[in-house]
């Protein structure tokens, strides 16, 4: 063990006493704690005021005679007002700076019993943020007695070395955990792990947080769940916001989500507060936050680091606090790199980044999810629907089988289950409607794939008979300048990147109006696709 | 390498401090597990730590696990280095039991030493200052070193701050006999006390006078400077022509002074009635001069297992063994073998 140091303000009144041998008969504090067998302080830093300093020396004489083991360091810590937080919070803080705390070398306890219940406080909040590094120490009189010993007993601040504490807290994280789980009892490991640090970041930071994952991934329903969670444990009062950024396009962008003054331009009848205002005190979560144009992003930007923004046509800056999570499906690295988005924002945002594994890598979890969305179903729809032995054998068999795509993750999970229990009036799902089911997956995942992905796209465009008349030749080359028209933001970008090379080497003057005649010649146009 | 297991036998604390000594003397280091295995608090208390402290001081010791709290300590005994020291003991230890410590390597060292002692001298943990002085070193004294303690300043529980001088004249130890203790010269009963009323000290005479048929003039209360106490010890002593006896009843809160009184003098008087030539506790004292001396034989009233437990460690560093007889008198003879 090593040499122990015991920090503590002298009592002014209870370490006070008679000038005579009646007080060995009295219990002192600082005085009984330096005489017990099993306690050796080596040094006891005592803290007085100069108006003590009699009582300082008086107590520190009987210190030495009940513990010559101990080296009395006496300081001077003059205090205008001791029941004044700041005033002694500011000096304790002071001195345990310049404190040559060695925690190495040295024990260190901290010892709360004398000072005003101020001083004890600030004791208090000093070791717990670690300025002073020690335990604390409690001493009490020993009831019924005139012993000057009295008792003693250190506080180790560090929960989890509480049995019973620790065991509190293990229950309540699973708990929390379970709860941002929706209660489903997943079993992938790499999910679970993730939770558990989705866990511990919610109930300790208000720092924005990113969830990756593909669409269908759960996103939504995590960031809803985590709200839920810091609502529940009295972190967050105000409510929970939801945006699509991919639905955000244009000049109506800005005003919902920053809010615009009355006449801020044509159409702005009244004001608007604008989502973030909404956010106010709670939770804003701003799915596909990719598909967030620049200026939006700068915005967003100050609002999460001022918490202030200008809205549009405001002569004076809004406020509004909220902690915010963004997903997205895009890797955003990589919309970094090709300057799609801010790296200051990226850089925010990547400080609690989540990926969100998609149904595909999760397939130990289909059984649980499943059950969850029968549940659903069942609260929904006011009907319990289960599977026969035999019908959910061959469902789960195929649904984790490396033939299952599971490309829209847990919304096609959902879709498939919603079929099926609709399907099955009796309540019973039955073999044949799951082979029934089954099939219409392989269908829905065979047509967003490859070439099928393309005529599902273009059908939806073109409708099928204009689809008729275009050459597969074609098809091709269309669908992909139809998927790049929907991922920009407008004409002129989706032209910049559809000829990107030619851009390159000069040779092309207008990608905006090559495009634009590049559609018109399928009899489409900007807003058409922009719509659909 | 000696090795103690500190959960077997009795008597923790006294384990630590005939060890020491022990190895000190003869060289040999030891370790010990389970330090005071048996007690509440187990493991080394302050003034374990103090005692073996001092120990090094005096012979060049290392020591590992010297703290509060230890449940296992090495020490490794250097060169006895006689000379000037002064070892200070807290609140609830007591100078005797330090002095217990280092006297035997001090008597058998090649040069006088002057220890100076300050912290308690008349606490219920130990024998008090007058036990030492008047009944156990004149018997380390008659054995061949010269030792001679001075009283400086009393130190009572809790406040300690007492003082004691101690000079030694080392000289090898030769064997003696003390079977009788011859007749009966003196008895006094002295009740000490500082910064309490002289009333406690006149009930413990009071009280000591119905089991003691002593002189009058025998029975004195004794005042200490106020600023010594509280304090308070009623000090029964009985001088023989070969040896002294000293009982003592330390005044503690919660225990009145009757009690204690009447504890105190039932032991002398029993030890009175007795042929015994050592009390319990100078038979605990005399068993490490007797070995070291590599004989000798003593009778007392009945050996303690507190003794027997002293015995076993010093064969341990030894092998000199002690043999308890009871004898017809009703006392018992410890006799030292090799």
């Amino acid at each position: 063990m090593k040499p122990l140091t015991v920090i503590g303000f002298l009592g002014s009144t209870l370490d006070a006493s008679k000038f005579g041998p009646t007080r060995w008969s009295k219990w002192r504090p600082s005085v009984g704690l330096t005489m017990h067998e099993d306690l050796r302080v080596d040094r006891f830093v005592m803290l007085h005021g100069t108006a003590h300093k009699r009582l300082a020396d008086y107590v520190a004489a009987d210190i030495a005679d009940v513990s010559p083991e101990t080296r009395m360091d006496l300081r001077v810590l003059d205090l205008v007002d001791p029941w004044d937080f700041e005033e002694v919070y500011g000096k304790l803080l002071d001195f345990a700076r310049s404190y040559p705390f060695d925690p190495e070398a040295e024990d260190y306890l901290i010892h709360i019993t004398t000072g005003t219940h101020v001083a004890q406080i600030c004791l208090f909040l000093l070791t717990e943020a670690r300025y002073l590094p020690g335990r604390l120490l409690q001493t009490q009189p020993r009831r019924g007695t005139s012993d000057g010993a009295g008792v003693w007993t250190t506080i180790d601040l560090d929960l989890s070395r509480y049995d019973s504490i620790a065991t509190r807290f293990a229950a309540a994280s699973a708990e929390s955990t379970s709860f941002l789980k929706s209660g489903i009892e997943t079993r992938n490991s790499a999910f679970n792990r993730m939770i558990d640090e989705i866990e511990q970041v919610a109930l300790r930071s208000r720092a924005p947080m990113l969830l990756m994952g593909p669409t269908g991934a759960g996103k939504s329903q995590l960031a809803r769940r985590i709200y839920e969670l810091k609502r529940l444990k009295h972190q967050i009062k105000g409510p929970f916001v939801e945006v699509n950024c991919a639905t955000l396009k244009g000049d109506g962008a800005m005003s919902a989500l920053f809010g615009h003054r009355r006449g801020a331009f044509t159409g702005a009848i009244a004001d608007r507060p604008g989502l973030l205002r909404a956010a106010d005190g709670g939770m804003l979560f701003l799915d596909e936050i990719g598909e967030l144009g620049i200026d939006e992003q700068a915005m967003i930007l100050r609002a999460i680091e001022d918490k202030r923004f200008l809205p549009v046509g405001a002569d004076q800056e809004a406020a509004s606090d909220f902690q915010l999570i963004a997903g997205t499906n895009r890797d955003l690295g990589t919309a970094v790199a090709a300057g799609a988005f801010r790296d200051d924002l990226y850089a925010r945002l990547n400080l609690w980044t989540f990926a969100l594994p998609g149904l595909a890598e999760r397939r130990e979890d289909v059984a649980p999810n499943l059950d969850y969305e029968l549940d659903r179903f069942a609260e929904r729809e006011g009907l319990r629907v289960g599977f026969n032995k035999e019908a959910r054998q061959r469902y789960l068999g195929f649904a984790t089988s490396p033939e299952a795509s599971w490309l829209g993750n847990f919304r096609d999970l959902a879709a498939s289950v919603t079929r099926m229990a609709t399907l099955s009036p009796t309540g019973r799902i039955d073999v044949d409607c799951v082979e029934a089911e089954i099939a219409r997956l392989r269908r829905l995942w065979s047509a967003s794939a490859g070439v099928d992905g393309d005529a599902a796209l273009l059908d939806a465009v073109l409708g099928a008979e204009r689809l008729a008349a275009i050459d597969p030749f074609d098809r091709v080359q269309l669908a992909e300048t139809i998927r790049v028209c929907r991922a920009s933001r407008s004409l002129s970008e989706a032209g910049r990147a559809l000829f990107a090379v030619s851009l390159a080497r000069r040779t092309s003057a207008n990608d905006a109006d090559r495009l634009r005649k590049y559609l018109a010649r399928f009899d489409l146009d900007w807003p058409a696709l922009q719509t659909v | 390498m000696i090795i103690i297991d500190g959960s077997e036998g009795e008597g923790g604390g006294q384990v630590v401090r005939n060890a020491c000594a022990l190895s000190l003397v003869t060289g040999q280091p030891f370790r010990i597990a389970n330090v005071r295995g048996k007690r509440e608090k187990p493991g080394l208390m302050r003034q374990h730590v103090t005692a073996i402290e001092a120990a090094c001081a005096i012979g060049g010791a290392e020591c590992e696990g010297v703290t509060v709290g230890s449940s296992e300590i090495l020490f490794r005994p250097g060169s006895v280095r006689p000379g000037e020291h002064r070892f200070a003991v807290g609140t609830a230890g007591s100078t005797n039991l330090v002095l217990q410590t280092i006297l035997p390597p001090l008597i058998l060292a090649d040069a006088p030493s002057r220890i100076v002692l300050e912290g308690g001298t008349h606490n219920m943990l130990a024998p008090p200052f007058d036990f030492i002085a008047k009944a156990f070193l004149p018997l380390v004294n008659r054995m061949g070193p010269r030792v001679e303690a001075r009283l400086v300043r009393h130190g009572f529980y809790p406040r300690g701050g007492g003082r004691i001088e101690v000079e030694i004249m080392p000289a090898p130890l030769r064997p003696i006999e003390c079977i009788d203790r011859g007749a009966l010269l003196s008895v006094s009963a002295s009740a000490l006390f500082a910064g309490l009323p002289l009333e406690i000290a006149e009930r413990e005479l009071k009280t000591a006078r119905k089991f003691l048929d002593w002189p009058e003039e025998a029975f004195a209360a004794r005042e200490l400077p106020a600023d010594r106490g509280p304090g308070n010890a009623l000090l029964l002593e009985a001088a023989f022509e070969h040896g002294t006896e000293i009982v003592t009843g330390f005044g503690k809160l919660g225990v009145s002074a009757e009690s204690l009184a009447k504890t105190a003098a039932q032991r002398m008087a029993g030890f009175l009635a007795s042929a015994a030539f050592a009390g319990p506790y100078l038979a605990d004292q005399l068993l490490l001069p007797f070995a070291l001396a590599g004989g000798g034989r003593f009778t007392t009233v009945k050996p303690s297992q507190h003794a027997r437990t002293a015995a076993d460690i010093i064969a341990l560093f030894t092998g000199r063994r002690f043999v308890f007889r009871p004898i017809e008198d009703g006392t018992h003879m410890v006799e030292c073998t090799t």
